[in-house]
């Protein structure tokens, strides 16, 4: 026979084996489905929300190379500087103007404003210019443009209306109508048209309107928030400087390719990622239990092949096809369903990233090439797991037609194998640990623990499996108990899964808690008065000196705040009066002279975010801006001296380390005199007051004052709220994906036990045959797998404990920078510990229900396992 | 006739995937109906006739007056300013430049300011007459200054520029657009100012002359004086110049064919002085052409006599449908002879040669007679690839002229 009917014949032998038990393929094609269904799904959402930052566009237009933005310190810019820019040839720009408007019930929203006649025409230019490369999505953007029904002449005459992508529009207008202040009179609601457009769009939560409505409903008359240009950046750069275009009303910015948000955004996808491959070794290890349980069944099948004559390496290519089919079969099948979870998944971290970094995501697309990266690591993944095993079954002896494979002497060893590995890589990372300086790194060690931790599990349950036979009284318990290892053996693998899906979910949950209590004590002190406000700037002296003059009153708080970047990280330079710094900032570390040294300028605060992501200690010197700017002019007149020779004497250093949770961008603090010393804006950015009585009643007098609106103060509680809603959407897409695996094991424990209980009819029947009522060996039965699933929950309680350490004191930290005291949540422990039991009390009791109902003297003629 | 095509009605045949959507936008949102909130007759029946009626119409008799007739009329639907030259570099090159501000209104002017005043209850914006457009227009400026609060970015009307410079060998073109806007794009009096960002007309006076033209382009660029002292040329019957045989369509129409330039041209980073004549031409309508019409082919000529020759051809949607023929025939001391009708005896055209251009396929050479005038001319293109792939394509270029007559000028072809 040549070789290729070789592997025919053994193909369409496995072929007639799967149509008698379809059960066996189907466990396996479960696995790779769901392994890959959840890579896919969190990967096509992460892939995307990188697209979304680095081909960010203007609203319903196109990309921008260059943004001209306000002086720092200021809100707004000039549109005379728009006007200049236009005027001298540079047509290809975009005045857009945005800021929060309020509606009658008080509630902001963020209003965009632009040009839209330019918007449009600038996408339809750069349409035609792709049009060579036919550019398919280009084109499908563009039929969308102008099939959508925008009325570009009421827009542009001022008209008003909205536009919004259709889905928000359903939900805030689904009438069509939409409300919002008069900033000039608060009283009248101005009435405003909606029109939803496609979603493809990329509208995301954006309220978009022509500039001559925005500046009006945002009530900035000539004002734009920046402007976007097109062109090439350098020569654009050039031009604008050579003629003076900006004429100190303005700034360049370049745009950086989305950089900037991967880099705040990247911890989080980080994140996300780790999840998605926790679920995708989940997965596998389903695949893997199923490829065992198959191969256990086919033992006698293969040894017959061989003994018929087949060759060994032919059996082996045949099993290898056999696995590469089903991994491609499941691929597409979990392509197809991770796509769908990805557009599940994605309004949520859409949700999340726009709140929490500000960054648009764009319509969804997929890669042909993600099916073919699943599918080459399952399929590698998946050789890696099975080859051993068909080695193994390949080497047979071929006089044996014996079917004990799992003997457990056989076992034991492997298990003793398994768990030194486990320990020896525990023992490494415990060493590495204390060294890993990056979350990058971290997580890496952690990716080697969460490996470890399940390979612990067959020897520690067979271990105490034993010590507990001992206990028991002999008889049916004992051999109940005794039995129970036994099981260990094929229920490992659906063990291991299941303690990996627990383990992550209490670390989560430790994780998730903890941080919880912390932002909730850290937002006590944090935020030391009851009303806080941002006016207009024109407005914020009078309202200091209305708060003056109110007896209820008991503090005024100002603050000042300009954006700067500390090497390329967006950081908020702030200022307090002293006692507000003191009160609302929880200070990591600080030096022993701190407060005497902020106070004369030589000492700052910066937060922990910052010192953490570039390794600053107390005692560094720090840079930035407004400080080297402020610093090389007052160091003018003392040029006799070498400045050269200690060029970081004037710069101040770090006084303070406070904690600062939730904020992507980082915060230094520096006294006011200091703020003032080195030239910067003298108008607080936003004043805040302690009030003595009901805060709303305060709000009501400001209100009545006419200084500021409802939209332009927070109280306390307000911040609060808004501050834990946030925090709670952060983690909200790890839990799902948290659940998800918890989902994807309990369907593992399933399939393994269904599997498990058709293995042991012999036994049971043995049982029956000896007396046992069909009762007795169902409780029995239930109360074995049950012991395992308890015994596993043990193993997974320190497991998951040292997890959720390691997710707070390293990555956490790390990645985001911030320090959270972790808080054990024993009530969280007891409910994953019944949600396993109650999921895996119906991963046993069906199959078992099924299997025991047969009359099951039949079964003793089977032969055993 | 001269230049654009109705906007709304033709040309979207070969149009490209941009200028289709720029089309549709400028009809879509023009004739669209009216929101079902006000449901009339007139929404019902919502075609482009019906919002049509509301902008201004032109009508025979209207006396034309300058500097007031130099400025826009954003009651007509459309206008343009429209100028193109015929000059020689230093070195005796021929070239050819194009100067075009087009304004399109988006909407009726009336009825827009009637809508953004119900606001305000400004009593005028219901007043009838503000639907006659000369009222209308000193009532819309006297809005805008009196009503302090109305945005400068609140408009009905867009712009539209072309600009082309074209040599033997090369012919570049390239295109503006913006929304109407004091600092962006209009036309303004004291001085006359016609600007589209930094593409501008810029004159020295309330009148077109004298005055500067510039235009910048990745490309190119050129900068030219402009001088004229001869008058104006009032197309058709004093400047009511009529598109159809039967008069259903028409436009104001007047014309400068005997301008001055000189100045700088700009190509591939080098700058060259150039000399030569100009012809502006000024147009304004709510509608240029009847459904059955399908383009058109205009010449703008000067004859080595010193006159010079305005002459179009309208053609039919099908060959069945007959060419509606125009010219005039003009002096530098501002008199001139019309000649039109559709009788071929009286204007003859006839296309000699076809390029394939990458923008369509258009007849570069023409045979012209006109037997009243003893005129019997061979018309070539300097550069017969002179099609402008712009949002709405056509053919645009300098032309040199022989026969009874040598001289040189411009061709226009649309709806090919």
């Amino acid at each position: 026979m040549s070789s290729l009917a070789e592997i025919r014949l053994s193909l369409n032998v496995f072929l007639a084996h799967y149509k008698h038990a379809p059960l066996q393929a189907g466990a396996i094609l479960l696995g790779i489905i769901l392994a890959v269904t959840l890579l896919i799904g969190v990967k096509s959402t992460n892939e995307n929300a990188v697209r979304s930052y680095s081909e960010a566009t203007e609203l319903l237009s196109q990309r921008a190379s260059l943004l001209i933005t306000p002086n720092p310190g200021e809100r707004y810019l000039t549109e005379e500087v728009y006007f200049r820019l236009r005027q001298s040839g540079i047509s290809n720009a975009l005045a857009i103007v945005s800021g929060l408007a309020v509606d009658p019930e008080g509630r902001r929203w963020q209003v965009q404003g632009s040009d839209l006649f330019a918007a449009i025409n600038l996408q339809t230019t750069q349409a035609t210019v792709n049009e060579s490369i036919t550019n398919d999505e280009n084109t499908r953007q563009q039929n969308n443009l102008v099939n959508s029904d925008i009325p570009i002449a009421k827009l542009l005459a001022a008209e008003n209306i909205l536009l919004m992508s259709q889905s928000l529009a359903n939900k805030v207008a689904p009438n069509g109508e939409f409300y919002l202040q008069d900033p000039i009179d608060k009283q009248k609601p101005i009435k405003l048209e909606v029109i939803g457009l496609d979603d493809e769009l990329g509208l995301g939560n954006a309220i978009v309107a022509d500039i001559s409505l925005a500046q009006r409903l945002l009530n900035q008359p000539q004002q734009l928030s920046y402007i976007a240009l097109f062109d090439d950046p350098e020569s654009l750069i050039n031009q604008i400087t050579q003629r003076n275009l900006l004429q100190q009303q303005a700034n360049i910015t370049e745009q950086d390719q989305g950089q900037a948000l991967q880099e705040l955004t990247r911890s989080f996808h980080l994140n996300l990622n780790a999840m998605s491959m926790l679920a995708f070794v989940v997965g596998l290890f389903i695949a893997y239990n199923g490829v065992r349980y198959s191969l256990m069944k086919r033992q006698k099948l293969l040894v017959q092949l061989l003994q018929l004559g087949i060759q060994k390496n032919h059996l082996m290519i045949a099993l290898i096809c056999e696995l590469t089919l089903l991994v491609l079969i499941g691929s597409i099948i979990g392509f197809i369903l991770g796509l769908q979870l990805s557009l599940w998944l994605q309004p949520m971290v859409a949700m999340t990233l726009e709140q929490l970094y500000g960054a648009r995501l764009m319509p969804g697309s997929w890669q042909w090439q993600w099916l073919v990266q699943a599918m080459l690591l399952t399929l590698f993944a998946g050789l890696l797991a099975c080859l051993p095993l068909y080695r193994q079954l390949t080497n047979q002896p071929l006089a044996r037609i014996s079917t004990k494979i799992g003997q457990v002497s056989h076992l034991i060893r492997t298990h003793r194998i398994q768990f030194t590995i486990a320990i020896s890589s525990l023992a490494c990372c415990a060493i590495a640990f204390p060294f890993a300086k990056q979350y990058q790194v971290s997580l890496g060690l952690m990716g080697v623990v969460i490996i470890a931790i399940p390979l612990l599990l067959p020897l520690t349950i067979y271990k105490i499996s034993q010590w507990l036979a001992r206990l028991c009284p002999a008889g049916i318990w004992h051999y109940m108990i005794a039995e129970t290892k036994e099981l260990i053996g094929p229920l490992s693998l659906a063990m291991m899964a299941m303690l990996l899906a627990l383990t992550a979910n209490i670390s989560m949950n430790t994780l998730v808690g903890s941080f919880e209590v912390t932002l909730k004590t850290w937002l006590e002190s944090r935020l030391h008065a009851d009303l806080y406000m941002r006016p207009a700037s024109d407005k914020i002296l009078d309202i200091n000196d209305f708060l003056d003059q109110n007896d209820k009153v008991t503090g005024i708080y100002n603050q000042w705040t300009i954006n700067s970047t500390y090497q390329n990280m967006p950081i908020e330079l702030v200022s307090r009066d002293l006692y507000s710094t003191k009160v609302t900032s929880s200070l990591k570390a600080q030096t022993n002279d701190l407060w005497s040294e902020f106070q004369s300028g030589n000492q700052i605060l910066i937060s922990e975010p910052i010192a953490i992501k570039y390794g600053l200690n107390l005692g560094d010197s720090f840079s930035i801006a407004p400080f080297t700017k402020a610093l090389s002019i007052t160091s003018q007149p003392i040029t006799s001296q070498p400045i050269s020779s200690q060029p970081n004497s004037l710069l101040p250093t770090i006084g303070g380390i406070f904690f600062d949770y939730g904020n992507p961008k980082g915060q230094v603090v520096i006294d006011q005199l200091f703020w003032q010393n080195i030239g910067l804006p003298k108008k607080p950015k936003s004043i805040a007051a302690s009030y003595q009585g009901d805060v709303t009643e305060l709000e009501q007098l400001l209100v009545d004052t006419k200084l500021i609106g409802t939209a332009q103060m927070y109280n306390q509680a307000k911040i609060k709220q808004q501050a834990i809603a946030m925090f709670k959407q952060t983690f909200s897409i790890t839990m799902v994906l948290n659940s998800l695996t918890l989902i994807v094991a309990a369907i593992g424990l399933f399939s393994a036990c269904l599997m498990l209980t058709q293995a042991r009819q012999a036994p049971l029947a043995k049982l029956y045959a000896l007396g046992l009522s069909k009762g007795q060996l169902r409780l029995m039965t239930f109360v074995q797998m049950q012991l395992i699933v308890l015994l596993t929950c043990l193993v997974a309680l320190p497991t998951g404990a040292i997890l959720g350490y390691l997710l707070i004191n390293k990555v956490t930290l790390q990645a985001f920078g911030w320090s959270i005291a972790m808080l054990w949540d024993w009530h969280a422990y007891i409910r994953v510990v019944v949600i396993a039991l109650t999921t895996s009390a119906v991963a046993i009791a069906i199959p078992l229900y099924w299997q025991t109902r047969k009359p099951l003297i039949n079964s003793l003629q089977q032969e055993a396992l | 006739m001269k230049r654009l095509p109705d906007i709304s009605l033709t040309v979207i045949n070969n149009a490209q995937r941009a200028s289709i959507f720029m089309i549709a936008l400028v009809t879509l949102s023009a004739c669209q109906p009216e929101p079902a909130s006000s449901i009339s007759m007139g929404g019902i029946l919502g075609d482009s006739s019906s919002q049509l009626n509301q902008y201004a119409t032109v009508t025979p008799g209207y006396q034309l007056s300058f500097p007031a007739d130099h400025l826009s009329h954003d009651d007509f639907r459309q206008e343009w300013w429209y100028l193109t030259a015929n000059m020689q570099t230093e070195s005796g090159e021929q070239l050819g430049i194009q100067w075009t501000q087009f304004r399109i209104a988006l909407a009726p002017e009336a009825a827009q300011s009637a809508i953004s005043d119900l606001d305000a209850a400004n009593p005028n914006a219901l007043n009838p007459d503000a639907l006659n457009p000369e009222v209308l227009n000193s009532e819309a400026l006297n809005l805008d200054s009196s009503n302090s609060e109305a945005s400068n970015w609140a408009t009905s009307q867009i712009y539209m520029s072309h600009a082309a410079l074209t040599s033997s060998v090369a012919h570049q073109a390239a295109e503006k657009w913006s929304r109407g806007h004091p600092e962006l794009a209009n036309v303004s009096a004291k001085p006359f100012t016609a600007k589209l960002d930094d593409w501008q007309w810029l004159s020295g006076s309330d009148g077109l002359f004298p005055a500067t033209l510039s235009v910048a382009t990745n490309e190119f660029s050129y900068q030219l004086s402009l001088t004229s002292h001869a008058p104006m040329q009032l197309q058709g019957d004093k400047g009511y110049s009529i598109k159809s045989a039967d008069a259903a369509v028409a436009s104001y129409y007047y014309s400068q064919p005997f301008i001055d330039l000189s100045g700088t041209v700009t190509r591939n980073g080098k700058q060259e002085a150039v000399t030569g004549k100009a012809w502006l031409d000024r147009e304004w309508s709510s509608q240029f052409l009847t459904k059955a019409q399908q383009g058109w082919d205009w010449f703008s000529i000067r004859l080595d006599d010193e006159s010079a020759l305005m002459l179009f051809q309208l053609r039919g949607a099908n060959k069945d449908l007959p060419a509606f023929y125009s010219a005039r025939r003009m002096f530098a001391d501002g008199t001139g002879r019309n000649i039109s009708g559709d009788s071929s005896e009286l204007i003859a055209m006839t296309a000699l040669q076809w390029q394939q251009t990458a923008s369509g396929r258009y007849p570069v050479s023409w045979q012209l007679r006109i037997p009243s005038e003893q005129i019997d001319v061979t018309v070539s293109a300097l550069n017969p690839n002179s099609n402008m792939p712009l949002s709405i394509p056509y053919w645009e270029g300098p032309i040199e002229v022989s026969g009874s007559h040598n001289g040189n000028g411009y061709m226009e072809l649309t709806g090919y």
